[in-house]
């Protein structure tokens, strides 16, 4: 009786092997590298803004010799921090909704209407992925200046949502595109039209993927550098980017009052990625939406 | 409520044609299957229907009104999908009312629709669940209760059991029959298992190539087949098919199987001695014989007791032969049958053009006896 139960048990499920002594010393270094390659500039920044200058030419690495609270204080009690802090979200959020709007309804056309040169259109804006702002930097303030959109917030939107397009619709595209058929057959047979599915279905159904996408728009606008230091001219429209060019003077610099700008402007945008590491994993790995 | 024309309907994919004319006449209420192999056009002609694919030719009307070019909404259809087709992020009651929010119907008369549909179907526990909340059968009676919110004139179902398993699929097949009875509309379904077409329709349409070959009722279709194809589809285990030719045999003709096996002719058919023929009976129609009287004698291959009944696997000749008996078979493989036939039972088909051979004007009686000699 005994050998019967004994043969009929499930055999042991195989155990995972545990990776050995050296395997694991090369694992937690080439993490410990990699670690390292992101949080030592992050540190040295945030720690700089708390030394003086001389401080911080005799020792940029080291722990400040006293702390300067002052430089913090400073930045975030004056009004042009907030101001530019206002400026950023502004154009970041305009960025958001105009790239999340435009790039869902083309890439639905695109993955559900066939019409001729859709193919060739997808791939246009494919080509457009590889195309670095900078190159076209000149032609673009030139385009913006005869719309009359210098020194317009729209000035610097128009182009960052042109170039966060291409990214935006293929991402949802793929999505769209795995969102079964039966579903707008469905929707055909209870009344709706393309616009309707769109609006009462694909759209709920793409949660992870609009959140991936509004997040990418929001840290390239967040981030971006050159459009606004393009398009722009009045200080009162800087986003936090320009901000540490107010502290390089023609003679000299205030590194680190630099270094602390830079470090409460990099805050936010930390922040935001660890409250949302979720939704942007899913989002870039996703496959399938579950019908 | 109403009824449906097909008139040569056709269609084509490209330049490759699908569906190569099919008429067809569903009155108001019935409920018809369409029904054959995969790939035989019942799903793009249930589509076409539903207004999901283009008519390339011919015309559809549905209550009178010709909707060849008609958006689905506005065919007074509604349509159960094979993966039910539920809106993944709505609950099962803001599944059922979609429609009626598209169609912006009143909050009122969006509750008393549902709650009519979920009382029928006996899901008025689920309404605040959501799809994936549910098992396979109560999905599906989510998507029936989808369509029946919209009180349509015609329901279309297409092969709505076959994710289910086969005790379900029982189960929703009485279900989806007694709604019919209760609701009393239209009802057009596809499904590919003959089973579920006998059981369920009023009438059943056999498709096989883009064509229909037989249009009946289930038992008509299962007594008088109308050609091979749809003797070989219709019943389970499937009919026995030999061919060989008409026989001179004493007192009139029998049919001389191409393996060698010598078995009893209907002679109302008129057949001449030397006409090549297909030879069809149902494996419930052979009989097992007492010693004296037995119309050819088979090699049992395998038995297979299911318990109510028993199939038999035999050999006559070189053919092979399928045997259902209520009988208990004891007997070893390899050891010999005695089978009867009823003449009666006997179905005929010209091998060249599958057509069945009908009864001539005059009867006579059996030829057993002659057979056996």
């Amino acid at each position: 009786m005994t050998d019967t139960t004994l043969t009929l048990r499930a055999p042991p499920a195989p155990r995972r092997r545990r990776p050995g002594f050296v395997a694991m010393l090369y694992l937690y270094a080439s993490l410990f590298i990699v670690a390292a390659i992101v949080l030592v500039p992050l540190l040295t920044t945030a720690v700089g803004g708390f030394k003086t200058l001389g401080d911080l030419r005799v020792n940029p690495f080291g722990l400040p010799e006293t702390w300067q609270w002052s430089n913090y204080w400073d930045i975030l009690s004056g009004a042009r921090y907030w101001q530019m802090l206002g400026n950023s979200l502004l154009i970041a959020s305009m960025t958001v909704v105009l790239t999340v709007a435009v790039a869902a309804m083309a890439a639905f056309a695109l993955a559900h209407v066939r019409f001729f040169g859709s193919a060739f259109l997808m791939n246009y804006f494919l080509v457009g992925l590889m195309f670095p702002i900078a190159t076209a930097i000149l032609p673009l303030f030139i385009r913006i200046r005869d719309l009359g959109l210098l020194d317009t917030y729209l000035g610097v939107v128009l182009p960052q949502v042109a170039f966060g397009l291409g990214m935006a619709i293929l991402l949802f595209r793929n999505f769209f595109r795995n969102v079964p058929k039966e579903l707008f057959e469905a929707a055909l047979v209870d009344g709706g039209g393309y616009i309707r599915f769109f609006w009462f279905v694909t759209l709920p159904l793409s949660r992870p993927i609009l959140a991936t996408v509004a997040i990418v728009a929001f840290v390239n606008s967040w981030n971006n550098y050159i459009m606004p230091l393009i398009m722009l001219n009045s200080q009162d429209k800087y986003p936090w980017p320009l901000g540490i060019m107010i502290y390089q003077g023609e003679f000299s610099t205030d590194w680190q009052l630099v270094l602390a700008f830079i470090t409460l402007t990099i805050l936010p945008t930390v922040i935001v990625f660890f409250a949302a590491q979720k939704h942007i994993v899913a989002g870039l790995t996703a496959g399938a939406v579950k019908g | 409520m109403a009824s449906i024309a097909l008139n040569d309907v056709r269609k084509f994919f490209g330049h490759h044609p699908v569906l190569h004319g099919i008429s067809l006449e569903i009155r108001d209420g019935e409920f018809v299957i369409l029904v054959g192999p995969s790939g035989c056009g019942k799903s793009t002609l249930l589509r076409m229907l539903a207004g999901l694919e283009d008519v390339s030719e011919g015309e559809i009307s549905i209550g009178g009104r010709v909707v060849n070019d008609m958006a689905p909404k506005e065919r007074d259809i509604a349509m159960v999908f094979q993966n039910y087709a539920l809106y993944p992020h709505m609950t099962v009651a803001d599944n059922m009312a979609f429609s009626l929010r598209l169609a912006g119907a009143p909050k009122a008369q969006k509750q008393a629709a549902v709650a009519r549909a979920a009382e029928i179907l006996d899901l008025s526990h689920l309404l605040d669940r959501f799809p994936r909340e549910l098992s396979g059968g109560q999905r599906q009676r989510v998507a029936m209760g989808r369509a029946i919110v919209r009180d349509p004139a015609v329901f279309l179902f297409d092969e709505p059991l076959s994710n289910l398993d086969a005790k379900l699929r029982v189960a929703m097949r009485t279900e989806i029959k007694a709604l019919h009875q209760r609701l009393k509309t239209t009802m057009v379904y596809v499904t590919h298992d003959q089973i579920e077409a006998m059981t369920m329709a009023d009438r059943i349409v056999v498709m096989n190539g883009g064509r229909v070959e037989q249009v009946g009722r289930p038992l008509d279709l299962y007594d008088k087949p109308a050609n091979l194809f749809v003797a070989a589809f219709i019943g389970s285990p499937a009919m026995n098919l030999l061919h060989g030719e008409a026989v001179a045999a004493p007192g009139g003709t029998a049919f001389r199987a191409k393996g060698g096996g010598l078995l009893p002719l209907p002679a109302d058919r008129g057949v001449q001695p030397g006409t090549p023929l297909v030879y069809g009976v149902r494996p419930e129609h052979i009989e097992l014989a007492a010693s004296a009287a037995c119309d050819t004698e088979a090699q049992i291959a395998v038995v297979e007791p299911t318990g109510s009944e028993t199939q038999v696997f035999m050999t006559l000749g070189s053919d092979s032969l399928v045997g259902v008996f209520r009988e208990r078979v004891a007997d070893e493989p390899g050891s010999t049958l005695r089978l009867r036939i009823d003449p009666a039972r006997v179905h005929l088909f010209e091998p060249s053009t599958g057509a069945r051979i009908d009864a001539a004007a005059a009867s006579t009686s059996p030829i057993r006896e002659a057979v056996l000699a």
